[in-house]
């Protein structure tokens, strides 16, 4: 049996940390799962950056608090860690408001619709077809004339009900009901 | 210049301190007096402007190193300022200010403006830091500065198309800062150091192996996203064709620079001559490819200048992948035509942000606009006379004489890129000069946002015909930041006298 030292473990934990946290971003398909998952990861390269300064049985690095002549961590890893931490918060706070926001306007958080509103929302305002829809066909035939911007106002309404349908098994029940709370 | 004080190199720090305080303070001024408050900004920007000209002019020379606090570098935090860092730097006020958006974007005035501010001071650092924590810290600070601004922009009917881009833009931007700072520690572990000098001084014998190249590609994808690097760059279309254009002017063309300088700083001073240009090369390659492929395919005039920047930034990483001080020169020589035309293209298109078959027969209602769009697909495909071609020139000789398969094959592929540029700019350009549509009446480009693009037209001009000074300068600068000996020696005057 191998022995694992202290450290080995730690390191190990934060780049599982790390790995859980990309998986979660790539597999999720809701904004606020994949909001956690980054989280995690940030904890895990939290941790990664701690033990960059770790000294096995050293004491912590406070001038005055412990003798001098005692073996210290690396203050440095500890200050910029403190730095991460509060940088982290403060996106994560951003994200969240962006993502209250996203839910009041479409009612989910399913990635995959959203990206469906994104394409849509962003050829609407530019006015033309939206690619890979019903309404531009496939195999380089010809396009059909550009949607005018008056028509466009009116269509908004009945293409997003089939796309709500289609996100109903992923909606976020905590999220939603927090948000009815407030 | 005449400033009301005797300048000292320490004063480059109010450059960053005034944008930064004129942030925080914008809030109440614009409460107390709005037009006190719509002054507050574009004073700041002027003068942090002036005053980095003034310094350039007067301490330009030499680099020179501005230690916070009065720590000297190997322990404290320092300001690297050379040629470089000063071109970035000034830069920074001086687009800024050309691309001020006045709140006409948000409903309560102040609030873009102060993000506008906390952005300028924030690239200012990252132009000027020598130390790779700090780097990291104000690339956070633009990074979210662009988040608050690029949803600001979600106004009418577009605006939850708005929010959810940010999102995407800000889970993707906070993925790739958590690479780097895993990057930072993996450099961090192996030099015991982060200031960028001394990393350099003790890259040959702790970084030039495996888990060193790791380093640098963790940081390379990290810093990638805001520099539009190949896989990290799916948020591109999507912020650009959402963000209002001004903004979209300054992420592609400040922004996307400024991260592209922190890599070549990395490149140049820590991974020089390991396989960290390769893959420098190869991810330019696929992004060049891919970019002005969807370009091509695009529909709508701001995506299509985003598809297109995407493309452009790859030729910048394919330029500075080149070894030595002639990789730089091409990489500076690109990098500065693309901020020039992307920022000027994107102005324009705040108008005109809708499909390009609406723009059918626009010369006639904007035809400066549309001579100006012209002049600038001509540099930017690479049509002799023009600053473009002599930087593409740069870049195809720089990848002929590397002759390697990898650089013949980016070669093929600049050339095949330029081809399709060519393609999908003419076919706008051809459009542009046919008769409109009965019934239909293109916009026109707002009379500010043509004036801003008109200076450039002129700047590209001017560099036109003074092409022989300008290669000088940008030569010099070239040379001074892959002076690597020259820069260890700036930073860490007493380590280099220990052991010459």
């Amino acid at each position: 049996m191998i022995a694992l030292s202290f450290e080995t473990v730690v390191i190990t934990c934060a780049i599982g940390l790390l790995i859980i946290g990309a998986l979660g971003l790539v597999l999720s398909s809701n904004l606020f799962r994949m909001l956690l998952a980054l989280v995690v990861a940030e904890a895990g390269v939290n941790l990664l950056l701690v033990l960059a300064g770790y000294r096995g049985g050293a004491a912590a690095p406070i001038l005055g608090v412990q003798d001098a002549a005692m073996p210290m961590v690396d203050p440095i890893p500890q200050v910029l860690v403190l730095t991460a931490i509060v940088i982290g918060v403060g996106v994560q706070a951003l994200a969240v408001s962006v993502l209250l926001k996203i839910h009041q306007t479409y009612g989910t958080l399913d990635i995959r619709v959203l990206r469906e509103h994104l394409e849509l929302d962003i050829a609407r305002t530019a006015g033309i077809t939206p690619a890979g829809s019903r309404e531009e066909p496939a195999g380089g035939r010809p396009l059909p004339p550009p949607i005018p911007a008056t028509v466009s106002a009116s269509t908004k309404a009945p293409t997003k009900a089939p796309i709500k349908a289609l996100a109903k098994e992923s909606a976020e029940p905590s999220l939603s009901s927090k948000e009815s709370a407030q | 210049m005449i400033l009301p004080f005797e300048p000292t190199p320490n004063h480059i720090v109010l450059a960053l301190v005034m944008p930064l305080l004129g942030a925080f303070l914008m809030q109440p001024l614009s409460r107390i007096s709005k037009p006190l408050g719509q002054l507050l900004g574009p004073a700041v920007l002027a003068a942090s402007a002036y005053l980095l000209a003034a310094l350039w002019l007067a301490f330009g020379d030499a680099p020179f190193v501005v230690a916070i606090g009065g720590f000297a570098p190997p322990l404290g935090v320092v300001f690297y300022v050379d040629q470089l860092a000063f071109l970035f730097a000034t830069a920074v006020p001086l687009f800024t200010l050309l691309f001020w958006s006045r709140g006409e974007h948000s409903p309560d005035a102040g609030r873009s403006e102060a993000l506008m501010l906390l952005l300028a001071a924030a690239a200012t650092g990252l132009a000027l830091s020598g130390d790779l924590f700090n780097i990291y810290v104000f690339y956070e600070l633009t990074a979210v500065a662009s988040f608050g601004l690029v949803a600001l922009g979600a106004t009418g009917q577009a605006a939850g198309a708005a929010y959810i881009a940010t999102l995407r833009y800000l889970l993707l931007s906070a993925f790739g800062s958590v690479l780097a700072l895993v990057g930072i520690t993996i450099i961090y572990r192996l030099t015991g150091t982060l200031n960028l000098a001394q990393i350099a001084q003790l890259a040959p014998s702790t970084l030039h192996h495996p888990a060193g190249l790791a380093a640098f590609a963790l940081l390379l994808i990290g810093f990638g996203v805001k520099g539009e690097l190949f896989p990290v760059n799916t948020w591109v279309p999507e912020v650009y064709a959402t963000a209002p254009a001004r903004i979209a002017a300054l992420l592609a063309g400040l922004l996307s620079k400024l991260a592209v300088i922190v890599i070549v700083r990395l490149l140049v001073l820590a991974f020089d001559g390991t396989g960290a240009n390769t893959l420098l090369l190869a991810l330019g390659t696929l992004g060049l490819l891919t970019g002005e492929l969807a370009a091509w395919r695009a529909r709508d005039f701001p995506r299509m200048l985003a598809y297109s920047s995407i493309g452009q930034l790859g030729i910048v990483f394919i330029a500075f992948s080149l070894p030595g001080a002639t990789g730089i020169l091409a990489g500076l020589a690109v990098a500065l035509h693309h901020l020039v035309i992307k920022s000027a293209l994107f102005g324009l298109a705040t108008r005109w942000n809708g499909s390009l078959a609406a723009l059918t027969g626009a010369a006639k209602s904007a035809p400066l606009a549309s001579a100006l769009f012209v002049l600038f697909a001509l540099s930017l495909i690479g049509v002799p006379p023009l600053p473009g071609f002599w930087a593409k020139l740069l870049v195809l000789t720089g990848l002929a004489e590397l002759g390697s398969q990898t650089a013949m094959t980016a070669l093929l592929v600049v050339l095949l890129a330029t081809a399709i540029e060519a393609s999908y700019l003419f076919r706008l350009a051809v459009r542009l000069y046919q008769r409109p549509e009965p019934g239909t009446k293109p916009m026109r480009p707002a009379k500010l946002d043509v004036a801003v693009a008109a200076v450039f037209g002129l700047a590209l001009l001017v560099a036109t015909l003074a092409l022989d000074p300008l290669a000088a300068m940008l030569g010099g600068i070239a040379a001074q930041t892959a002076d690597v000996a020259g820069t260890i020696a700036t930073v860490l005057p007493e380590v280099v006298a220990q052991n010459p």
